[in-house]
């Protein structure tokens, strides 16, 4: 690669990822050379604003037709620019609950370090999403995982943070050595690390010896991916990791880390596994329709294990880690019923599910940051102390549960007709969902009699940091907005995306 | 009329305000509340007057789009629901004003506010809905707001119960309205109201069907309204502060399933047997309410039970194809009844008890109440000149000119007895001697006596704009321009009014002897027939017959599903959690034993998917 190449390439379609790169670099250095004693919060600031500047940047190249460089390992489709958006808001969201986290103890000397890592980490998110090589994808995925390490070891003298980072090490490093493996029988059947390359050479081969071996890497990768995702059998990692890190690194890991899991998942499967021929009788049939059974089996698994366990639970960032892990069963849904409107429903998903869980996450933050108190009493006559953060965090819990007025609600009917709307329908699928929604009613509304049929615990007036508010002011509105005018943003996706058709170009 | 979706805005802008702020106001909150309601009632008049003018208003727009199906929301203004606008923010807006007495130094006082506010936005909500759907989730929200204010004293054991009653008997009639209204969209693709009536003139759904769903429909008409057999919550639900009685269970929510059969009624008259079913359940109701009513000593039971009976009335009126009639009695009831339903009050404001065989001789010391209780009382019974004289004499006529005779008769008894307990309440609460001290009474402050002088005037004139004599205003506007309601007014034989009036004279009459002059024994019915004043004064043992019934197949089930809990559920459970236990001993020594067990698990799946696989050769099936 000489230098003319190098600058004939439109770098342009790179800027949300210059920004974020830059900003995390210089905010390392300043890191350095600030005095010990001084205030990093403006290091925060500066990362919101870099998010904020990505975020602009990208909605300038939302017209731009689908481009690729660095040998199409680098490609923004509109598949890419749909989702980064909501990761970006994701990012910039939790980066306002990290700017007014303020631990007991264990967090001071570390505070430079928290802000710049939510950047790398997000940068990972963003190369994932843009990805269109095996080689960026996973590159893209490691810089995400090895930032969430350490994010969620932060606090080094609190024991339950170092636990969960252990834990989430060790279970990360597993399922990145499942996902690889995966992906070298890919590599080994194609010849080829790039997706448009192995979607040529799959959709052409027919050698049924060679169609079974990418059956078992189907089920690898799947697999190895639902460690990011949190569902079965890839969960288990998920609570106690959530417990223990930092509330502001729960919620990442729980929205934006769970949005890229999504994404990357739905491009492999789309572009690998549909193109691939099942090498049955009819052979007309891509491999991925054939292995739908699975993705339903597991979505299914995920579905039940995440709200039944969630009933026993008392610790509210478990109970959320579990109703996390539900919440992505509801999302394989989407994926196993693989309708005509799988992009929108998933698209439309994932954004509800960032604006009501993190909303919640900003209140559970409030309530339990500076007593460390996570138990589910801590909400106890909420509404008495804070009538403003009892009626929000109802109207998120609404939402998580999927009642008529709420984002939550459309996004759960979109899925839900989408199991209708294929030939054969998914009835059992449905009915899963259906039951395991109503047991969800249970543990949701629990928290909801907390905070509002209980007496309060102590009467002492909570302070709302101004970052908090942001937050709660964004989410609470986009959470009823788009529960009433679902439309608003369905709208903007087909007409700015244009049905995601030039995904396979 | 364009801007008709706002009136809903402003009480639930009251709600908000109120949840969020209440707690500072304090009593001022009825400020707020009385204000935004306010606004709400004099824009509906504005939509209302407009509408004498111009002709129906829709707005809609997508609202969700699935695929290729459109799910569309909005809101209409034809004269059905301009009118009902009109009657349920003026009703709840004497509530807030009369609340603001009534509630006084209650603690939650504002709460009391915020709830009013939230009902009367689900109530506005539901009746500017153009399609079944948007009805259907503001008739949940209705629902909701009802269980809120039937449970406001949650600390009372049976104020919790009640409100529990309310919503599942609700509930149950939902399923039926939830089933129907899915049959309808498979069947037309559209919950819209116009589509749906378009499908239905133009044949396209089978006769069976149209009664089906219009049936099904019915069944949650019937649970709202507190139709036979799914009444029992209604008398129930009087547990909750009175105000919320007069609004909620008299005036509007009450009515809401009278208003959806309105509301889809060129669906039922597609079907005779849909019609006869309202007809048959409305008589039935009416009758049997109101004998249960003849014996009860409760106040606020008493208006209960004859606001069943009154509801019933209503559905008998539709189910003859009396549009109009059905209509116009909605109307003059929201008014006369809702009067009741505040004087009750005011008196139970003043004596502290609910038993009527406890009162007597007020009539002196509530020189405000007493009148106007007498107005409601007359309106009620159907004397001449006052509302209910005129809306229930199209009921009769459309009874019997629809040739429902047996019907016709039943309802004829039915204002026999409408007659004598209205009266027999009004003799034992007013004239007399007390028959326990009572002391301290006096008059309810004007907070509470204005709202009951506006109604009491409503019950006498609202007839007006309906008669048979002065021109039928109300029935020619209502179905203007819609041939498929039926017509303005039915000619029926002008014997009738006479029965009518002769009927309820008579109940007065025989009402004034054993209860005001006392020439005839108080006790005749229990000396005589004591097995039937028994079966009365239980109410039919309705609810005994569902205790021993429903609640017991409903326990048993319950029963056995908690041995599934125990022993299965609950075993699987304390299975995992041993498990993880046991795990979690050696791990917490060395710290890595349950990420140990969460790679397994992975482990462990991956092997069954690829057990699975290979098995199957790849593939299920």
């Amino acid at each position: 690669m000489d230098l003319e190449q190098m600058l004939s390439y439109q770098w342009a379609i790179m800027t949300p990822e210059f920004i974020i790169l830059g900003i995390a670099t210089i905010l390392s250095i300043m890191d350095l050379f600030m005095p010990k004693n001084q205030d990093r919060k403006i290091l925060g600031w500066i990362a919101f604003t870099a998010i904020i500047a990505a975020f602009v940047s990208l909605l300038g190249l939302v017209d731009l037709e689908v481009t690729s460089i660095l040998y199409d390992t680098f490609r923004l489709d509109s598949y890419a620019k749909a989702f980064k958006l909501l990761l970006l808001i994701g990012a910039a969201l939790v980066m306002l609950l990290a700017i007014s986290y303020e631990p007991k103890e264990g967090m001071k000397e570390y505070k430079g370090e928290f802000y710049y890592l939510f950047l790398t980490a997000l940068l990972g998110a963003m190369v994932m999403s843009s990805s269109g090589d095996l080689i960026t994808l996973f590159v893209g995925l490691e810089l995400l995982s090895l930032s969430s390490y350490i994010l969620a070891g932060i606090r080094k003298k609190h024991l339950p943070s170092n636990e969960s980072a252990m834990k989430y090490v060790i279970n990360g490093g597993i399922s990145t050595a499942v996902t690889l493996f995966g992906l070298s029988y890919v590599f080994g059947l194609t010849g080829s690390t790039n997706l448009t390359e192995i979607t040529g050479v799959l959709s052409a081969n027919f050698d049924t010896q060679q169609i079974y071996l990418l059956g078992l890497s189907f089920l690898l990768v799947f697999v190895g991916l639902s460690f990011k995702l949190a569902s079965v059998p890839f969960h288990m990692w998920a609570p106690d990791v959530y417990q223990g890190a930092p509330t502001p690194v729960t919620a990442f890991l729980s929205v934006v880390s769970k949005t890229a899991g999504f994404v990357i998942l739905l491009r492999i499967l789309l572009t690998v596994y549909g193109a691939a021929p099942s090498g049955s009788s009819t052979a007309s049939y891509p491999m991925l329709i054939k292995m739908q059974d699975y993705i339903a089996l597991l979505a299914g698994a995920t579905m039940i294990i995440g709200n039944v366990i969630a009933l026993r639970q008392r610790n509210v960032k478990r109970l959320f880690a579990y109703s996390s892990i539900a919440h992505a069963g509801y999302l394989l849904v989407a994926i196993a019923a693989l309708s005509a409107f799988m992009f929108d429903a998933m698209w439309f998903y994932l954004g509800a599910y960032l604006f009501m869980n993190l909303g919640a996450f900003a209140i559970i933050q409030l309530i339990s940051g500076k007593s460390d108190n996570e138990d589910i009493s801590a909400f106890a006559g909420l509404y008495k102390r804070s009538p403003i953060l009892a009626v929000s965090m109802g109207v998120f819990l609404l939402s998580l549960a999927g009642i008529p007025g709420t984002a939550g609600f459309i996004g759960k009917l979109n899925i839900f007709m989408g199991t209708f709307y294929v030939d054969p329908a998914h009835y059992v699928l449905a009915s899963v969902m259906i039951a395991t929604t109503v047991i969800s009613y249970f543990y949701y509304f629990g928290i909801f009699t907390q905070m509002f049929f209980r007496p309060a615990a102590s009467d002492e007036k909570i302070k709302l940091p101004a970052g908090i508010i942001v937050v709660l002011v964004i989410t609470v509105a986009a959470t009823i907005v788009f529960g009433l005018f679902p439309n608003l943003a369905f709208d903007f996706l087909h007409t700015s995306f244009n049905g995601f058709s030039d995904m396979f170009q | 009329m364009e801007n008709a979706w706002i009136i809903p805005l402003f009480p639930l802008l009251s709600f908000l305000f109120l949840l969020l702020f209440g707690k500072k106001l304090k009593e001022n909150s009825a400020f707020v509340g009385i204000l935004l309601v306010g606004i709400s009632f004099v824009y509906s008049l504005i939509v209302l007057f407009e509408r004498f003018s111009q002709p129906t208003y829709k707005a809609e727009g997508t609202w969700l789009s699935i695929g290729d199906v459109q799910l569309t929301a909005g809101f209409e203004v034809n004269q059905l629901n301009a009118l009902m606008l009109v009657i349920v923010s003026l009703v709840s807006l004497l509530v807030h004003t009369y609340s603001k007495g009534y509630m006084h130094d209650d603690e939650r006082f504002h709460v009391f506010y915020a709830y009013l506010g939230l009902f009367t936005f689900a109530m506005l909500g539901l009746v500017l809905s153009p399609n079944l759907l948007q009805t259907y989730i503001f008739w949940e929200l209705v629902g909701v707001g009802s269980f809120l204010l039937i449970g406001f004293y949650f600390y009372k054991e049976d104020a919790k119960k009640a409100a529990k009653k309310a919503f599942i008997m609700t509930r149950i009639g939902d399923v039926g309205l939830f089933i129907g209204m899915i049959l309808l969209f498979w069947q037309v693709g559209s919950f819209e109201y116009d589509e749906i009536f378009a499908a239905v003139e133009t044949g396209s759904i089978s006769t069976g069907m149209i009664t089906l769903t219009a049936i099904l429909i019915f069944i949650g008409a019937v649970g709202k309204s507190g139709q036979f057999p799914l009444h029992t919550w209604l008398p129930d639900a009087m547990e909750g502060p009175t105000p919320v009685s007069a609004l909620i269970h008299a005036a509007t929510m009450v009515a809401a399933g009278v208003y959806l059969v309105a509301a889809l009624f060129p669906l039922f008259t597609a079907s005779e047997t849909a019609l006869m079913t309202v007809a048959v359940i409305g008589a039935i109701t009416a009758i049997f309410a109101a004998s249960i009513g003849l014996v009860q000593t409760d106040i606020k039971r008493i208006l209960a039970y004859s606001t069943v009976s009154q509801l019933g009335y209503m559905m008998l009126a539709l189910g003859s194809a009396g549009y109009v009639a059905g209509v116009f009695h909605l109307m003059t009831h929201a008014f006369f009844k809702a009067l009741l339903f505040l004087a009750a009050g005011s008196v139970i404001h003043a004596v502290h008890t609910q038993n009527i065989e406890e009162m007597g001789g007020l009539w002196k010391k509530l020189r405000v109440t007493g009148p106007l209780f007498l107005v409601g009382t007359l309106a009620i019974s159907g004397v001449p000149l006052f509302s209910g004289f005129f809306s229930k004499d199209e009921i009769l006529i459309s009874a019997w000119v629809h040739g429902n005779i047996a019907l016709f008769w039943l309802a004829v008894i039915a204002a026999f007895f409408t007659a004598f307990y209205m009266f027999r309440l009004f003799f034992l609460v007013f004239t007399g001697e007390a028959r326990k001290e009572i002391r301290n009474v006096h008059e309810s402050p004007s907070v509470m006596t204005l709202p009951m002088v506006v109604l009491g005037v409503l019950a006498v004139v609202a007839g007006y704009v309906n008669t048979p004599w002065f021109g039928t205003f109300l029935g020619d506007w209502l179905v203007e321009g819609n041939e498929a309601l039926g017509h303005g007014h039915v000619e029926g034989p002008a014997w009738i009014m006479i029965v009518a009036t002769l009927v309820s004279l008579a109940g007065i009459f025989l009402a004034y002897l054993m209860y005001g002059k006392k020439s005839l024994s108080r006790d005749w019915l229990s000396s005589r027939a004591p097995v039937t004043y028994s079966v009365l004064y239980n109410k039919y043992f309705i609810d005994e017959f569902y205790e021993l019934t429903i609640v017991n197949i409903t326990k048993f089930f319950s029963l056995f599903l908690k041995y599934i809990e125990v022993f299965i559920v609950e075993g699987i459970i304390k299975l995992v959690v041993e498990v993880v236990q046991t795990f979690g001993k050696t791990g917490s020594r060395v710290h890595n034993g349950q990420v140990q067990m969460y790679g397994t698990v992975a482990f462990v799946g991956l092997a069954v998917l690829f057990v699975i696989f290979a098995v199957t050769g790849g593939y299920f099936g």
